[in-house]
């Protein structure tokens, strides 16, 4: 398990000073596949150099399993890195470079070349053992380093954007790939990415970041249907984002109104809320599309494009306040019709700001 | 006048410029400027015949006659010493140089440490010559200490930034992530720098260690005015003989020393090519 205390990085000092962290606390269970998610720029890098040891934190600190690590050197943590560029060492074999962290660290012959042959296994390379590293493909290469960094089985294996320099097919295959070697090894994996959809499909546990902060920590499921705030409900997966007011709460569901509509009891991210102007969380395929003057209707607007992508269309329905929602419809209203808008209100989620 | 320039004007791609009569016949009159006289010393370096201007006959006997020399050998024998000597120590304080300068983070007076390093190229060597000959004999004078060492040390410190340039190169392009996966591989800093470093490194420290050795090899300004009584390299010799005329027998040297700096610098050449 390893524990972010109240971390803060800063870059440079005095006037100049860039804070890539701004006081995270952090979580990771033992054994999970952990996703730290965000747009570039938002520190998840930084904060996976941190655990590795490459930087060292301003101010808080670093646990593994309750010993301190937050200051070691990076050869001294049993933490192992795929690097996004996977920096395989152009001088070694590929059985050279997988056998290079249990080399460093002294281990015997038999052990090491067991392990170098266990692990090439395991990523499917089994036969390139002799190869040289330029003469792999990168889906290859990426396998290798794979193995490098699992050979010395660490207790944490952090993984860069491992999989965006490889294409679409490929990536999806190593998806499969990296889920299968977590399972199997049952090493704690930390994955960085900012690909929404990789990290829903991949991970137990998503800490979704954003200019240096965390922003929820969650399940897939519970990011996806229950954003806590606007920043999370825009970052993943195309989410309605609409205007209500707040009228107040009833335990820990929220009472809200569209325009003048009827009030509404729906989820909300947080009880602590003033009355008044709010946004709520929509998702397109929870929407659906009714005759304007239907009293289900809970919002009215028109038709102003659509789109045709096979299993259905995506149409955009602008609405009386102006705010564009998307929708997904297997039958779409021609463009400039009057529509109303009904969904199932337990999907509703009103968002921190 | 007006039609020169416009020459000039329209040749802004390359092609172009290859395709003016001028510039091809300028380029023409350099090369030959520059090997038509090499060339000359190396085919009459075979001639069978004192003379340096009559062609009689091809024949080996001036190279004989070189080896068989005992002063050529005796001054190639310490030119060799001393370049060697001179290379090895002159490329570990390159090495130490360019890592401490890549390799070191970013700290105030980076820039300037690598202006200094660089700067004794823009010197000229005249200056350098004479600033050794005084700075060393107050020094020989205050250690009593004499013998073919001091010159190593001039060498060695003119061969620096020979050597500096093409290691300092080889790291600037290397990405440093090689030693952060090293690290990360519980690889401690000295056994990054050996297992992963040193083996990645190894192309540029080569290329700088054959510089320095062609520059201190052929160094005739400060040599001269360092080197001590039986002290004298094969270029000061070469220099001290063709006073008297210029003989086949230098000219055999001569084409020696070409020989050996040619087969140095392609190999640097590709050593470097090799990297890329």
């Amino acid at each position: 398990m390893i524990d972010v205390k109240h971390v803060t990085k800063r870059f440079g000092e005095g006037q100049t000073a860039v804070t890539a962290l701004r006081d995270i606390s952090l979580t990771i269970p033992e054994g999970s596949f952990f996703t730290l998610l965000g747009p570039s720029g938002c520190g998840k890098t930084t904060l996976l150099r941190l655990i590795a040891g490459f930087e060292l934190p301003t101010e808080g600190e670093i646990t593994l399993d309750g010993d301190s690590i937050g200051h070691l050197a990076p050869n001294n943590r049993p933490v192992n890195t795929v690097f996004q560029s996977y920096a395989l060492f152009p001088h070694m074999s590929v059985a050279r470079n997988v056998g290079f962290g249990l080399e460093m660290l002294k281990r015997p012959k038999a052990e090491i070349e067991a392990t170098i042959h266990e692990m090439l296994e395991l990523v499917q390379l089994g036969e390139f053992a002799s190869r040289r590293v330029d003469q792999l493909s990168g889906g290859q290469q990426q396998r290798v380093a794979l193995a490098r960094a699992l050979a010395p089985r660490p207790k944490v294996l952090l993984l860069d954007e491992p999989l965006s320099a490889l294409d679409l097919k490929l990536r999806k295959g190593m998806q499969s790939e990296l889920k299968r070697l977590q399972n199997e090894t049952g090493i704690t994996f930390v994955f960085v990415t900012h690909d929404q959809s990789e990290a829903l499909a991949m991970s137990d546990q998503i800490a979704v970041m954003s200019a240096g902060a965390v922003r929820q920590v969650g399940t897939p499921e519970e990011i996806y249907t229950a954003p806590q705030s606007r920043f999370v409900a825009d970052f993943i997966g195309d989410t309605n984002i609409v205007s209500a007011t707040l009228l107040g709460f009833e335990g820990d569901k929220a009472s809200i109104r569209f325009g003048e509509g009827t009030p509404l009891t729906v989820q909300t991210a947080s009880t602590s809320l003033k009355p008044g102007a709010v946004h709520v969380a929509l998702r397109p395929e929870t929407i659906d599309v009714v005759d304007e003057g239907a009293d289900r209707a809970l919002l009215r607007g028109a038709v102003v494009d659509s789109t045709y992508f096979g299993a259905g269309s995506q149409m955009l329905v602008r609405l009386d306040d102006g705010v564009a929602v998307l929708v997904q419809v297997a039958t779409p209203r021609a463009i400039g019709a009057r529509v109303g808008l009904e969904c199932d209100t337990s999907m509703l989620h009103v968002l921190e700001d | 006048m007006t039609k020169f320039l416009s020459l000039f004007r329209r040749s802004t791609g390359s092609r172009e410029l290859r395709r003016q009569p001028l510039f091809t016949g300028m380029s023409w009159l350099v090369l030959v400027f520059l090997y038509a006289p090499i060339a000359v010393l190396v085919v009459f370096s075979f001639n069978d015949n004192r003379s340096v201007v009559r062609w009689t006959e091809f024949s080996l006997r001036w190279y004989a006659a070189a080896l068989e020399n005992d002063d050529i050998r005796r001054s190639a024998m310490i030119s060799i010493q001393v370049a060697l000597t001179a290379t090895i120590f002159s490329t570990v304080i390159a090495t130490m140089a360019a890592l401490a300068t890549t390799r070191g983070g970013v700290y105030r007076g980076r820039a300037a440490a690598i202006a200094l390093i660089n700067q004794p190229l823009m010197i000229p060597e005249i200056v350098t010559a004479i600033a050794t000959l005084a700075f060393f004999s107050i020094l020989r004078q205050l250690t009593g200490v004499t013998g073919i060492g001091w010159l190593i040390l001039a060498h060695t410190v003119f061969c620096v930034p020979f050597a500096y340039m093409p290691i300092r190169a080889r790291l600037s392009d290397m990405s440093v992530t090689y030693e952060a996966a090293a690290a990360d591989l519980y690889a401690s800093p000295w056994q990054a720098f050996r297992h992963v470093t040193l083996p990645l490194l190894m192309p540029g420290v080569m290329a700088g260690a054959m510089l320095a050795f062609v520059v201190s090899l052929d160094d005739v300004i400060i040599t001269l005015l360092v080197a001590g009584p039986g002290e004298t390299t094969l270029p000061i010799y070469i220099l001290g003989q063709i006073r008297r005329g210029v003989t086949p027998e230098v000219n055999a040297v001569s084409t020696i020393l070409i020989g050996l700096t040619v087969a140095m610098v392609t190999l640097t050449f590709f050593l470097q090519r090799k990297q890329k």
